[in-house]
C-alpha cells in the first residue's frame, strides 16, 4: 500500500477536463444539488429567517412579526440556561471524544500488532454504534435503572458503587455517565477507523527509522502519528460534529436532569421548539449551534485537509 | 359530601329518564347520523387501555351509522407533538383529537378548536338524553373541556393522583405494635403529612428490599405533577387564581409553598437511591414488585397494580386513599384528557355525534372498566366499579380536584417548575431559591397579568 | 513497532484487553436479547436473572397482538426507497467530484458536508410546513425524500473516494472503445466501484432505518416506521420492556445481517473512503 489517503496524483486540471465535458459535469451533480437545494437549504433559511421574527405556537400574539436580532440579543445576554448547556456540551464533546480517541486508537494498535484475522472481531465491535439512538437510550435506561438495572446490580456487587446509591441520581456520577455511555457506542468506532488507517501505513518510514536505531517510543511518536495525522483529524471531526448533535440516548435516559446537570445544548434547543413552540427563539439557539460547529469543522478541515489541495479524489494530508 | 352527590345524581337521573322518554321518538343516533353516513373520521391520542377501548368500542358506532371511526394511538409526547403541528398547518387531518387539558389555552387562543355549544343546540345532533350539565363531575369538566368560559369538548379521562399504601402491611399485627410502641399512636393510613412521613420511616427497610415510599423525581412531567399535591395539600398554589384558564399573582414561592418542597424533600430519605431519575414507570414496578409501603400515584394506573395478576404481585393487598391533608384540606390535582375537534375537521358534525356516542354511560362503563377514569359520576356508582379495590379512593378524588394552569404558556410554566424542582432535589438549590427563581421566571413569562406575590431574593 | 511479531506473554494481555472490550461491548445487547424472552417477574428480579425459563410470547404480543408487524415492513420500504434514491442521485454526482473539474467544486463539496452540521430539530417544523404545502405530508415519500436529501452528502462524499481510487486509464480505454462517457461510467465504472456502493448503500440503509424524528413528523400514523412505534410500548401504565426488547431485537437483525457481510468496506465508507478497510 502506498500514500494516504489513496489518490491517483497523476492527473491535473486538463486531464480532468478532458474525461468529462465540460456541460455532463455539472449536469450530474446537478440532481444532488437541487435535491439538498429544496429539501435542506430551504427549510435551513426558513430557520434562519424565522429567527429573526418573534413566531410562536403557543402564543397567539406573535404571529411572526420581524423582531431584528432579538432573538439573538436575548440569547447572548439574559439567558444563563442557554450558556449553561452550551459549556455542558463543550465539556461532553472534549472529554467524550478524547476518551474515546485514546482507548479506541489504544485498541486499534492491540488488535493490528496481536490479532490475524480481525472480520469477527470487527463486526463485534460494531454492534453498539448501528443500534438506533432511540433504543440505545432505552437500553441503558433499563441497565442503570437503580432497583433492577443488571448495570447496577454488578457495580454494587463489586463495590464500585455503595448498596444506597445509583448512577443517574447521583449528581456527581450522572454526567460521568452519560459520557461512559457515549464511550461505550462510539469508541469502536475510533478503534475500527484508526485500524483502517494502521493496516495502510506504508512499510518503509519504519524500517528507515528502525534502522536509524530509534526506539519504539520515538517510532510512535515520530513516525506512526505523523503519518496517521490526517485519519486522526478525521475521526475527531466526524465524532465532534455527532458528539455535538448528540441528543436522544441522553434525553431519554435522564431529560436534561437531575436539574440541568445534563442538559445538552440540543435537549436545550428541543425543549425551546417542542415543548414551549418558541419557534422564533428556538430557531436562534439551533443557529447557534450551527454556526459553532459550522466554524470548528470549517477551522478544522482547512488546516489539516487543504494543507495540499489535490485536483481529484479525496484531498491529501500526508506527504508521499 | 358523598352522600349529598349520590342524592343529586339520582334526582338527575331520574330527570334524564323521563326527558328520554319524551324525545325518545324524536331522536336517535341511526336518524341524525343519517346525512353522514358512509365518511370517516379521523382521531389521535395517548396508546394507553382506555383509548385501546374505544378503538375497540368504535365498530359498533360504525354498525349503527355507516360512519368510519379511525384511532391513531401515539405515545404521550408524540401524541401531543403530532396535533400541534397539525393544527398549525391547519390541514385538518383529524376530526377528533384526544389531548391533555393543559394543552386547551394554546389551542383555544389560536383558534384551532370548534366551540361545542352550537352542536349541543342542534337538535339534530343533540341526543337528549346527553345531559352533561347532570352527569358529569362539573368541576372536573369545566376544567379539563372548557377555557375562559367556553365550551370545547368532554372529559375523555379524569386523571387524579391519590395514596396507595400496602393495606396487608399495615394491617399486620407485628407491625401494628411496633409502630405504636415507637410513634405513640395506632398504625393507619396516613390522614397527614406526619403520619405519612412516619409510616415511611417505619417501613423503609432497604436491606430487606422495601422503601418506605416512592418518589418520582426525574427531571420529567411526572416530577411536577407528584409536587402539585404536595403543594396544594399544604396550602399552597403556583397562581393565586380560581381557574386554569385565569392570569394571576404568582404564589409558588408562598411559605407554604416552600413548606411543601421542605417536606417533599425530606421524603427522599425513605425513597429508593434512584429516586431523581425514577418517574411514574418505575415507581409503578416497583409497586407492583412489592418494593413500596406507599405512594402518591395516579389513578388510572391503579388498575394495573391491584387487578392486573399478570404484571402485578401485590394484587388484594392494596389499599387506596385519598392524598393526605395538611393546611389546604382534602384536595389533590386534577389533569384530564379531553375529546376536541379542530376547527379544520372535515368532518365536524359526524365527530360530534360519536364524541356525544361515547359519552354515553355504556360505553364510559366498558372503558372504565379496562383502565379507562371516566368523568361521570354514575359509572362509579356500578356494581362493577365498586367492586374495584380504588373506586371510592377515585370517586373522593375527583370531588377533590384541584386545577393547574391552562394557560398558552402553561408548558412552559411546567417546564420551569420541573427544572427548578429537579435542581432543588439534586442539591442544587434550597426550595426557597428553587421556587423564588421558578416564580420569577414565572412572573416574567406571564407577563403584567402576574405579579409576584412574595418577594423572592 | 510496525511488525507483527510479538513475544507470548504479551499476545495474551492483547487477548484479555480485547475479550474485555467485546464483552463490554455487547454485554447491554445480549441482556436485551435475553429481556425479550424474559417475562415481566424476570425482568424485575433483584438480581440479574441469566437463566430462566424463555417465554416467546413477547414477540407475538407487540407484532400481532399490537399489530406492530406492518412497522417493520414499512421501515422496510422507507429505508429501502431512500437508499436507492441516494445512490442514483449521489452516485454520478460523486463521480463527478472524482473526475472533472469546474469552478467551486470544492466548495460545493464542502457544501454537501456542511448540511450534517446543522441541528436536525431546527429544520423539522419548516420542513413540514413545506411538506404540508406540497400536499405530500403523511406520505411515505416525504419521509423518503427528506432521508434522501440528508444522506446525499454521506454519499458523495463516500463515493468519491471509491471512485478516485479506479484508475482513470480505465475510463479513456472505455471512450477509445466508442462509449460515451456516460457510458463508460454506468457499464465500465460502476460496476468496479460495486463493492464501494454497497458499503455506501448499507450505510444509507442503516442511518434511513434508525431515523426517528423526521420518520415521526413526516409520515402518516399507517406508514410509521419501528422506530417511532418503540416510545408507544413506554407507558405510564407501566413500560412493556420485554416488549420493548423484542422489537429493539427485530430492528436489529437487518442491520447486523447488512453490517457483517459489507464490514470492510463499512468502515473505509465510515471514514469517507480515506483509508482501506
Amino acid at each position: 500500500m502506498t500514500s494516504l489517503p489513496v489518490t491517483s496524483n497523476t492527473s491535473g486540471k486538463t486531464r480532468g477536463a478532458f474525461l468529462l465535458d465540460r456541460g455532463v459535469g455539472p449536469l450530474l451533480v446537478l440532481p444532488a444539488t437541487i435535491l439538498v437545494v429544496i429539501f435542506l437549504v430551504g427549510p435551513f433559511y426558513y430557520m434562519v429567517y424565522t429567527a429573526l421574527t418573534d413566531l410562536s405556537f403557543a402564543d397567539a400574539t406573535r404571529k411572526g412579526a420581524f423582531v431584528g436580532f432579538d432573538n439573538f440579543r436575548r440569547l447572548m445576554r439574559d439567558d444563563p440556561l442557554f450558556w449553561n448547556s452550551f459549556l455542558l456540551t463543550l465539556k461532553f464533546v472534549v472529554v467524550a471524544v478524547a476518551m474515546e480517541f485514546v482507548i479506541g486508537f489504544a485498541l486499534a494498535l492491540l488488535i493490528f500488532k496481536y490479532v490475524v484475522r480481525q472480520r469477527l472481531l470487527t463486526t463485534l465491535l460494531l454492534i453498539p454504534m448501528m443500534l438506533a439512538p432511540v433504543a440505545v437510550g432505552l437500553i441503558w435506561r433499563l441497565l442503570l435503572q437503580g432497583d433492577f438495572g443488571m448495570v447496577i446490580y454488578y457495580l454494587r456487587a463489586v463495590g464500585l458503587l455503595a448498596q444506597n446509591a445509583a448512577v443517574l441520581s447521583q449528581p456527581d456520577l450522572v454526567f460521568p455517565a452519560i459520557v461512559a455511555i457515549d464511550i461505550w457506542q462510539w469508541t469502536p468506532f475510533v478503534t475500527l477507523v484508526m485500524l483502517a488507517g494502521l493496516m495502510s501505513l506504508p512499510r518503509s518510514p519504519f524500517e528507515a527509522a528502525m534502522m536509524d536505531g530509534a526506539g519504539p517510543l520515538r517510532i510512535f511518536l515520530d513516525v506512526m502519528l505523523p503519518l496517521l495525522r490526517p485519519i486522526i483529524a478525521l475521526v475527531l471531526l466526524l465524532r465532534g460534529i455527532d458528539a455535538f448533535k448528540e441528543f436522544d440516548k441522553v434525553f431519554i435516559m435522564t431529560g436534561g436532569g437531575p436539574g440541568t446537570l445534563t442538559e445538552l445544548v440540543s435537549i436545550y434547543a428541543y425543549r425551546v421548539n417542542f415543548r414551549n413552540w418558541d419557534l422564533g427563539y428556538g430557531a436562534a439557539v439551533a443557529f447557534m449551534v450551527y454556526l459553532v460547529v459550522l466554524i470548528l469543522c470549517s477551522v478544522f478541515y482547512k488546516a489539516v485537509y487543504w494543507s495540499a489541495k489535490p485536483s481529484s479524489g479525496l484531498p491529501a494530508g500526508a506527504k508521499p | 359530601m358523598l352522600k349529598h352527590t349520590r342524592g343529586q345524581l339520582i334526582a338527575g337521573m331520574i330527570a334524564a329518564a323521563m326527558l328520554q322518554v319524551a324525545h325518545a321518538a324524536a331522536w336517535t343516533l341511526e336518524e341524525a347520523a343519517k346525512p353522514y353516513s358512509g365518511t370517516t373520521i379521523r382521531m389521535v391520542g395517548e396508546a394507553l387501555p382506555p383509548l385501546e377501548a374505544l378503538s375497540k368500542l368504535a365498530p359498533q358506532f360504525e354498525q349503527a351509522t355507516g360512519i368510519k371511526v379511525e384511532v391513531e394511538m401515539y405515545e404521550h409526547s408524540e401524541a401531543v407533538n403530532k396535533v400541534q403541528l397539525d393544527l398549525n398547518s391547519q390541514r385538518g387531518r383529524y376530526d377528533v383529537i384526544i389531548q391533555p387539558h393543559r394543552e386547551m389555552g394554546k389551542f383555544a387562543t389560536n383558534g384551532h378548536l370548534l366551540e361545542i355549544a352550537p352542536f349541543m343546540a342542534d337538535a339534530a345532533l343533540r341526543d337528549p338524553s346527553f345531559k352533561p350539565e347532570e352527569q358529569l363531575y362539573q368541576g372536573a369538566w369545566k376544567e379539563i373541556s372548557w377555557y375562559d368560559g367556553k365550551m370545547y369538548g368532554f372529559p375523555f379521562t379524569v386523571l387524579n393522583m391519590f395514596m396507595w399504601y400496602r393495606s396487608d402491611l399495615l394491617a399486620d399485627a407485628k407491625e401494628k405494635d411496633g409502630f405504636k410502641a415507637k410513634y405513640g399512636y395506632d398504625l393507619a393510613p396516613a390522614q397527614n403529612w406526619d403520619q405519612y412521613r412516619d409510616i415511611a420511616e417505619w417501613f423503609n427497610r432497604p436491606d430487606q428490599g422495601l422503601y418506605g415510599t416512592a418518589l418520582q423525581g426525574k427531571r420529567h412531567e411526572a416530577l411536577w405533577y407528584e409536587w402539585l399535591n404536595f403543594l396544594y395539600s399544604f396550602g399552597g398554589d403556583v397562581l393565586d387564581v380560581q381557574s386554569g384558564s385565569q392570569c394571576g399573582p404568582v404564589v409558588v414561592n408562598s411559605p407554604q409553598a416552600i413548606a411543601s418542597l421542605d417536606y417533599y424533600k425530606s421524603l427522599l430519605a425513605f425513597s429508593p437511591p434512584d429516586s431523581l431519575n425514577y418517574f411514574w414507570d418505575d415507581v409503578m414496578a416497583l409497586m407492583q414488585q412489592a418494593k413500596v409501603a406507599e405512594l402518591i400515584m395516579w389513578n388510572d394506573a391503579t388498575y394495573a397494580v391491584a387487578v392486573d395478576e399478570t404484571a402485578s404481585t401485590v394484587v388484594g393487598k392494596v389499599g387506596f386513599d385519598i392524598v393526605p391533608q395538611g393546611e389546604g384540606g382534602k384536595i389533590g390535582q386534577l389533569e384530564g384528557w379531553t375529546y376536541l375537534i379542530p376547527t379544520y375537521s372535515k368532518n365536524p358534525q359526524a365527530a360530534f355525534l360519536f364524541i356525544q356516542w361515547m359519552m354515553g354511560y355504556d360505553r364510559q362503563l366498558e372503558q372504565h372498566l379496562n383502565g379507562g377514569a371516566s368523568g361521570r359520576p354514575d359509572v362509579y356508582e356500578s356494581a362493577d366499579v365498586q367492586k374495584l379495590p380504588y373506586a371510592k379512593a377515585s370517586m373522593a378524588s375527583n370531588e377533590y380536584g384541584k386545577p393547574k394552569a391552562t394557560l398558552p404558556q402553561s408548558a412552559e410554566m411546567t417546564d420551569i417548575l420541573v427544572r427548578e424542582l429537579s435542581s432543588s432535589l439534586a442539591g442544587e438549590k434550597s426550595s426557597k431559591e428553587a421556587l423564588d427563581a421558578s416564580a420569577k421566571e414565572i412572573s416574567t413569562l406571564l407577563g403584567s397579568c402576574a405579579p409576584m406575590s412574595y418577594p423572592a431574593q | 513497532m510496525i511488525d507483527r511479531a510479538a513475544s507470548r506473554p504479551w499476545t495474551a494481555f492483547a487477548w484479555a484487553v480485547l475479550l474485555v472490550a467485546v464483552v463490554v461491548a455487547l454485554t447491554p445487547y445480549l441482556w436485551i436479547v435475553l429481556a425479550s424472552f424474559k417475562t415481566r417477574v424476570d425482568l424485575f428480579s433483584s438480581a440479574p436473572k441469566w437463566l430462566f425459563s424463555p417465554t416467546f410470547a413477547n414477540y407475538p404480543a407487540v407484532f400481532i397482538g399490537k399489530e406492530y408487524w406492518p412497522l417493520a415492513i414499512n421501515s422496510l420500504i422507507i429505508s429501502l426507497s431512500s437508499t436507492a434514491l441516494c445512490i442514483l442521485i449521489g452516485a454520478p454526482a460523486a463521480y463527478v467530484f472524482a473526475r472533472a473539474d469546474f469552478p467551486g467544486k470544492e466548495d460545493l463539496f464542502f457544501f454537501f458536508l456542511t448540511t450534517r452540521m446543522a441541528p436536525p430539530i431546527s429544520i423539522a417544523v419548516p420542513l413540514f410546513l413545506f411538506f404540508t404545502s406540497l400536499g405530500l405530508i403523511d406520505t411515505i415519500y416525504a419521509v423518503v425524500i427528506a432521508h434522501t436529501s440528508f444522506n446525499l452528502s454521506l454519499v458523495v462524499w463516500m463515493m468519491r473516494g471509491f471512485f478516485a481510487e479506479i484508475p482513470k486509464e480505465i475510463d479513456e480505454a472505455a471512450v477509445m472503445d466508442g462509449r460515451s462517457r456516460l457510458g463508460a461510467f454506468v457499464f465500465i465504472i460502476a460496476p468496479l466501484a460495486a463493492p464501494g456502493i454497497a458499503a455506501t448503500a448499507v450505510l444509507c440503509f442503516i442511518l434511513s432505518w434508525n431515523e426517528f424524528l423526521y420518520a415521526f413528523i413526516l409520515v402518516a400514523f399507517e406508514g410509521r416506521p419501528l422506530t417511532v412505534g418503540i416510545p408507544g410500548l413506554v407507558t405510564p401504565h407501566g413500560t412493556l420492556w420485554g416488549q420493548v426488547a423484542a422489537v429493539a431485537v427485530v430492528a436489529t437483525l437487518p442491520i447486523l445481517i447488512f453490517t457483517f457481510l459489507v464490514q470492510r468496506q463499512l468502515v473505509r465508507g465510515l471514514t469517507f473512503g480515506a483509508v482501506k478497510g
